[in-house]
């Protein structure tokens, strides 16, 4: 064996990311890594990497038994890792990036002797028959040769073990052949390859060995002759029906909100649905296939290169969130911290701020302004002692989500967008938050909710569109979807 | 887990501690310190200087700095001691000062959103702009008015409490106003905490970073008026230094260079200590020199606390 991780399990505040999980690499070996989003398959490989310590588990590497890595004992231990966003030098040449911090002197010191390392790099690339000049500026590579260089640089460490992470995201057709065919060669000089994809074609084409997580725990590791494609998808789902929430159907009504062919250029392509009063409009897809993107060009944060938004049958013009927000807009984003919270600020501050942009003269009424956000507070049952005193970082993650939702509530808008509205929430405010969104159909809102978590994307949609390369791909009504069709549409099988 | 909110864990509350037992040290060593006459001194000398911090105030919670009021006040008090001269009248001279003042500032504002540059920078540059204006139309000569336009800098009601530093309260009086009770306060705290969170919350950051601009020139213009009535003359160099004098106070006063916090009370008593503490050492006849010194530490130790204090909050 070249690697093992043994029992590993990492938690984060109440979330399991990993539970018991054992992994191997042998020898040679090409062992896959498949799940969906948040399945641990990264926080997996960063245990590996010395990223993260595990709270509980054992590394073993070159025969040792660790507890814990640091990143540069894992590097010197012979682990590399292949980033999406590689860490090159932009403005230094394919060999300078090989050789840095490892430059070799010329006669004088402290003199590169750049010929040599040159001449060292061309037979280094070549041995991996990969066709790259070893004097072209990284900046003017593509990402898929960015990629592949990190590849020799892993060799030129002498690393045995090569994390692959989601490698051929941005790749072509050909770029993809190039890198498995780099993958063979690797396997031959009997190096062991961790390949972590969504592409389930490639892992059958490549793979030896699969290991399939889900949520955080292993669903078991197969030799690649003992699986089919169905096999591993349905292990990759397939959740526990206390996960499903019942939702309370809503009879929907008009169309409230209609998006008509949404692009903007490289990030969201010809993107058109609608959403009726008192439906929730559910955005499934992989990370990266659009989805906050396309909530954002909704919502005016980012430009649309074309496309138009109309609300109740009227077209609105949507340049900026302060557009979106006059012909009411709501949006509750993913990333709470940076997005959406003024930390250093009271609750009360952070609940009414869009309200008292909205309906409040610019002096404002503090005794009335306290009594609504004390309503608030009482509605969404938000755990607080002092609302003008306590700031919202010092809440918890369930309750600071709810205080943002609070601030949109207050708002009074049409259109609510969810996106992960119950990432990184406990298991009471999840259902809290359900909750509020069932009202809010009630009330005639409509509601578009990004989510990566299958159980929520399900349960709460009233439709289900999947995003997938930037494109709205399957429009699902509720009652026709299954987490497994869903996730063969997420992949594009 | 109730918390008690006590005035102890506010900072303006030790700052008021510290300038009582240097007062009492002080007037100690040196009993005229407490005589009315030096007392008014002191008043007198924290007046431009509060102002200027007012407004440093409002600029530093939103994230934004001005450095060039500084100069901003030289070029704007050259403006009104050159038309004062020329016998135009005192309230057209001070609306023209007033308005020159608030056009730099705002002509800062502008730029920082222009060329999306941070306003530290951009007032870094207008420095050497206004200054270089004011150089240009006094042609270097010093603007003397004396005996002229005293009103100001000279008044006090029952001849005890100056006017200045009454004009100085109520400048202070309006931004703790605007902070507290106006939405344009709370956009000043929403867009220094996280400006890319009030855009989401659909507020425009550049019409309000204008807003703040403009207020903080309406009460630099309002300082160089004070100035120039209390010296009785102008020249481009007239308020270079204040810049930093008015961000050391607010430091003092707790509001972090971080924006997205701060109170005008801490301002007031950081203004407040600056000016006793030149006092104090005046008193006991320190060389001039060391007061630079001084205040410099005492920075230095303000952000030394609240670094501290912070961090107990952490843990």
């Amino acid at each position: 064996m070249l690697a093992s991780i043994r029992n590993a399990t990492k938690i984060y505040g109440q979330h399991k990311a990993l539970n018991d999980v054992t992994f191997e690499l042998a020898e040679g070996e090409v062992h896959c890594l498949v799940g969906e989003n948040g399945a641990g398959k990264s926080t997996l490989m960063k245990i590996l990497s010395g990223a993260i310590t595990p709270d509980a588990g054992t590394i073993v590497l070159g025969g040792t038994e660790y507890r814990g890595l640091t990143p540069r004992q894992a590097i010197e231990l012979g682990v590399a890792t292949v980033y999406q966003e590689p860490e090159l030098i932009e403005s230094l040449t394919v060999a300078d990036n090989i050789y840095l911090g490892d430059e070799k002197s010329a006669a004088f010191p402290l003199v590169v002797d750049t010929r040599t390392q040159n001449a060292r790099a061309r037979n280094l690339v070549r041995s991996l028959q990969f066709n790259l000049n070893e004097e072209a500026l990284v900046e003017d590579l593509s990402s898929a040769q960015k990629q592949m260089l990190q590849i020799v640089k892993a060799r030129y460490r002498e690393s045995k073990i090569i994390i692959m992470d989601e490698p051929t995201s941005s790749f072509g057709l050909e770029e993809t052949n190039a890198l498995m065919n780099l993958i063979r060669i690797l396997k031959a000089k009997g190096i062991g390859v961790i390949y972590i994809s969504h592409f389930l074609e490639q892992i059958f084409e490549i793979g030896d060995r699969i290991t399939i997580l889900k949520d955080g725990e292993s669903m078991g590791t197969f030799p690649r002759s003992d699986v089919d494609m169905d096999t591993v998808i349905r292990k990759m789902v397939g959740r526990d029906a206390s996960l499903f929430y019942a939702k309370e159907d809503v009879t929907p009504g008009p169309v409230q909100l209609e998006l008509r062919r949404l692009s903007r250029r490289g990030v969201v392509e010809d993107v058109s649905f609608e959403v009726r009063a008192g439906e929730i409009f559910g955005l499934g897809g992989l990370v990266g296939s659009g989805r906050s993107e396309l909530v954002n060009l909704i919502f005016g944060a980012d430009r649309r290169d074309s496309g138009e938004i109309l609300i109740r049958g009227r077209p609105v013009r949507i340049r900026n969130p302060y557009d979106a927000v006059e012909a009411g807009m709501c949006l509750i984003t993913e990333d709470r911290k940076k997005l959406a919270m003024f930390t250093p600020r009271s609750v009360a501050e952070n609940i009414s701020i869009v309200h008292n942009e909205r309906y409040e003269p610019p002096v404002l009424n503090l005794a009335s302004e306290r009594r609504r956000v004390r309503d608030m507070v009482r509605r969404l049952s938000i755990a607080v002692t002092d609302q003008d005193e306590q700031t919202i970082a010092e809440l918890s993650g369930g309750n600071q989500q709810k205080a943002v939702i609070g601030r949109w509530l207050l708002s009074d808008g049409l259109i609510y967008i969810f996106d992960e509205p119950t990432k990184g929430v406990d298991v009471g405010a999840r259902a809290e938050i359900f909750r509020i969104m069932v009202e809010l159909a009630k009330a005639g809102k409509s509601i578009i909710m990004v989510s990566s978590d299958m159980p929520e994307l399900i349960s709460m949609s009233d439709r289900i569109g999947v995003m997938r390369g930037g494109r709205l791909t399957h429009v699902l009504g509720r009652r026709e979807v299954t987490e497994e069709t869903l996730i063969k549409y997420f992949i594009g099988l | 887990m109730r918390r008690t909110v006590s005035i102890f864990r506010e900072q303006w509350f030790f700052l008021l501690i510290v300038e009582v037992a240097l007062a009492v040290v002080t007037g100690l060593i040196n009993p005229r310190f407490f005589g009315l006459n030096n007392i008014e001194n002191i008043l007198e000398q924290v007046s431009v200087l509060g102002l200027v911090a007012s407004g440093a105030t409002l600029l530093m919670i939103s994230g934004n700095f001005d450095i060039s009021v500084g100069a901003n006040i030289g070029m704007s008090a050259c403006v009104m001691a050159i038309m004062i001269k020329a016998g135009y009248g005192y309230v057209p001279s001070v609306a023209a000062g007033i308005s020159v003042a608030t056009f730099n500032a705002f002509f800062v504002g502008v730029c920082s959103i222009l060329f999306k540059a941070p306003s530290f920078i951009i007032s870094l540059a207008c420095i050497g702009i206004f200054r270089g204006i004011a150089l240009a139309f006094t042609k270097g000569v010093l603007q003397l008015i004396y005996g002229n336009f005293e009103f100001l800098g000279t008044k006090r009601f029952f001849n005890i409490i100056p006017l200045m530093f009454i004009i100085s309260l109520a400048g202070f009086l309006i931004v703790h106003f605007i902070l507290k009770y106006t939405k344009v306060g709370r956009r000043a705290f929403a867009i220094g905490s996280n400006a890319q969170a009030t855009y989401l919350a659909g507020i425009p950051i550049n019409l309000n970073k204008l807003i703040f601009f403009i207020i903080n020139g309406l009460l630099v213009g309002i300082a160089a008026t004070l100035l120039l009535s209390r010296i009785g003359a102008a020249q481009p160099s007239t308020g270079s230094g204040i810049e930093l004098q008015a961000i050391g106070a607010v430091v003092i006063g707790g509001t972090p260079m971080t924006g997205g916090r701060g109170k005008i009370i801490g301002t007031f008593f950081g203004v407040l200590l600056t000016g006793i503490i030149s006092n104090a050492l005046n008193m006991l006849q320190v060389n001039p020199y060391f007061q630079d010194v001084a205040i410099g530490a005492l920075i230095i130790v303000s952000l030394a606390v609240s670094a501290f204090s912070q961090r107990g909050q952490r843990a």
